[in-house]
């Protein structure tokens, strides 16, 4: 066993060689593919919008598109709009949302500040239960209960009543998640200068974690604003506007899609795509407005 | 600080809503199609401001119209049909939900709709009144070819499988001194639950002398082809699949250019084409088997006419509505409704695919909705 040591060699090979052709192969497909499952996750997206806009921006050329209802008009005719739609699904929407937000904040409060034992697991567990509940579902709940048993007539409010129920789970969970992100040194911060924990909870975690609320509250209703099973079970369409969310026919967007789709002629045609481009730019408002919220209402850390 | 900040975020959302909520407007030019109010029955308007009504999706656009002449005809009166389907329709109507039904067909007794509809309307029969009637064209897609004729017989070999190709001897025979590609044969059926396949499958049990022996109903019974789900999809797939061929309601078939086929109707004769007129001379013939005002068709004699010139393949929607309201108002308001859709409604009518009333068969409707209380 003898060793023969080469000066010309270095003692220890060098930390940093030459990337192999091998190593280099690798990293050239796994580039490709993210690449090509990025492009393929885009496709449908860019497709789905081409196609919408240039559908339907004729139709929100219209300067009644905007601020008239459908009313008197007949089904081969362009004219008209859909303010009634619009407004209807704005309504139902946030009679939605100002009933499923106190409640879903104060369960998420609850479940992270107080919640220990049976009762917190029931009501996680209770509230996973019901993020998978599908629209239908919910609709029909909605329509045996408050229709079938409670005997009221077909209203926005129903519909906003099944659209409590698919947002709720999302407000909890959102919520949930952005209180527990807030730092337990805060809080102990508090108690230590003998802060009452009502008192803790309302002046240190919940502003702390307004931004994080805030925008989960927006993109849930985002999510909402587009439901079509609860609008198809629970209202009537109607072709002029409503305000009242208690009483009659409440026309909402993913409902005059719906109805407008036994219209073939093209002005049916424009009007669905227009409907479903308006949609888009409501929900997309909505989103816009969660982000400008959220920088709004973050806490300013310097 | 931050509360301040909240409360400006929030009154900005009120008043954007306030803003949204003062610019709308329900006033639109009134439609130019069809003429004015003028010439029509006097309508006798009042009673409930806005009436509620649901039901069949091929009567929807009929309605679009008759909302829009009964603004015109009775100044702050208004109706909402709400397109979702004949079952749902009844349902909702016997469950008070809605003033009246659209149905593709008359009340089931042997269903127990009737009883259940009677109960409704506390009592009193409901009354099905054929308001709108929408032909079914046969359309096709036979490249180079554009004028078929076919009939009962026939259509019903093609839809159960036993005619495949387009050369076959019996198309031929119907279609003298025209040349027929060989080129087989798909058939395109509507694969959700349709009124449309319903009349359809009756049809082809009236007016195929027996070839037909698959029975109807909501559900395609055939056993052959493709299916698609409603007008739009059917129309849409028969454009994509050459040699093919399905039923449509006419409205899906003019919109869409499709090619329709002429029909030799029971009696023999010339083929004959669709047309508001063809159609029309169907209708005129139509028995009903109702009692008294009960207009409910005895479809068979529409399907099995032998008039020469009468398109036989035609869909009636009805109105199914109480012959009287426990609600004075309700009823005034469908009655002052369904004179407007039986006269001045009916202008109009064909540039959506359907076919204005016959008059022998408007006036019996008319009688109908007098006697409403």
């Amino acid at each position: 066993m003898t060793t023969t040591t080469s000066l010309d060699r270095p003692a220890a090979p060098q930390p940093f060689q030459r990337v192999s052709g091998a190593r280099k192969l690798k990293d050239w497909v796994a580039t490709i593919l993210v690449g090509l499952a990025f492009v393929v996750a885009v496709i449908p997206l860019v497709w789905l919008l081409v196609t919408v806009i240039t559908s339907g921006y004729r139709a929100l050329m219209s300067s009644a598109w905007w601020t008239h209802s459908l009313k008197g008009v007949l089904p081969e005719e362009f004219a008209g709009g859909v303010y009634h739609a619009i407004i209807g699904s704005l309504l139902q929407s946030l009679v939605c949302a100002v009933i499923a937000v106190p409640v879903g904040v104060l369960a998420a409060i609850y479940l992270v500040e107080y919640g220990r034992g049976r009762v917190a697991r029931m009501t996680t567990f209770m509230v996973d239960i019901l993020s998978g509940v599908p629209s239908i579902v919910a609709a029909l709940f909605i329509f045996a209960l408050w229709i079938g048993t409670l005997g009221f007539q077909q209203s926005g409010f129903a519909v906003s009543l099944a659209l409590v129920l698919l947002m709720l789970p999302v407000v909890v969970r959102s919520t949930e998640e952005m209180l527990r992100l807030v730092p337990q040194e805060l809080r102990e911060a508090a108690y230590a200068l003998g802060v009452p924990k009502w008192k803790t909870i309302v002046r240190i975690v919940l502003p702390t974690a307004m931004s994080g609320i805030v925008t989960g509250v927006m993109l849930a209703l985002a999510r909402v604003m587009g439901e079509t099973a609860p609008v198809l079970v629970l209202v009537g369409y109607s072709r002029s506007m409503n305000f009242n969310i208690f009483n009659g026919n409440m026309t909402s967007l993913p409902l005059l899609i719906y109805s407008e789709l036994n219209n073939p002629t093209p002005a049916g045609q424009l009007r669905i795509w227009g409907a479903a481009l308006t949609l888009i730019i409501l929900v997309m408002s909505f989103n816009l407005v969660a982000v400008a919220l959220s920088r709004f209402s973050a806490i300013k850390t310097k | 600080m931050k509360i301040k900040r909240h409360a400006a975020a929030l009154s900005l959302v009120a008043a954007s809503a306030l803003v949204l909520s003062a610019c709308g407007s329900d006033n639109n030019t009134p439609g130019t199609g069809g003429g004015s109010a003028a010439g029509g029955a006097p309508v006798a308007c009042g009673g409930k401001k806005a009436l509620k009504a649901s039901g069949s999706t091929a009567q929807a656009n009929a309605m679009t119209r008759f909302e829009s002449k009964y603004a015109q005809a009775c100044d702050g009166y208004d109706i909402n049909y709400t397109p979702n389907g004949s079952g749902a329709g009844i349902n909702e109507f016997v469950g008070k939900q809605t003033d009246f039904a659209g149905s593709d067909s008359a009340l089931n007794a042997s269903k127990g709709e009737t009883d259940k509809a009677k109960q409704r309307c506390d009592g009193n029969d409901a009354w099905n009144l054929p308001m709108v009637f929408g032909p079914i064209a046969i359309t096709y897609n036979v490249p180079g070819v554009n004028d078929v004729a076919l009939d009962g017989t026939t259509l019903a070999k093609i839809f159960s499988g036993q005619i495949t190709n387009w050369n076959d001897p019996a198309i031929a025979a119907l279609n003298k001194g025209k040349t027929l590609p060989d080129q087989k044969i798909v058939v395109i059926f509507r694969n959700d639950q349709s009124g449309t396949t319903d009349n359809f499958q009756q049809y082809l049990q009236a007016a195929s002398n027996g070839a037909w022996t698959k029975g109807a109903g909501k559900d395609f019974v055939g056993g052959v082809g493709e299916g698609a789900k409603g007008n739009d999809g059917t129309s849409a797939a028969l454009k994509n699949t050459p040699g093919g061929i399905t039923y449509n309601e006419w409205s899906f078939a003019k919109a869409q250019n499709l090619n329709i086929a002429k029909l030799v109707n029971l009696g023999g004769g010339d083929p004959v084409t669709l047309s508001a007129d063809s159609v029309g001379k169907a209708i005129a013939d139509a028995k009903t088997k109702g009692n008294g005002n009960d207009l409910a068709l005895d479809l068979s004699s529409i399907y099995g006419t032998k008039t020469p010139g009468a398109y036989p393949l035609v869909l009636a929607t009805y109105e199914i509505v109480c012959s009287k309201y426990a609600d004075a108002d309700t009823g005034k308001a469908v009655k002052a409704f369904l004179t407007v859709a039986a006269t001045t409604g009916q202008q109009g009518l064909d540039q959506n695919g359907y076919i204005p009333l016959p008059s022998s068969f408007q006036s019996k409707l008319t009688t109908a909705i007098n006697a409403i209380g």
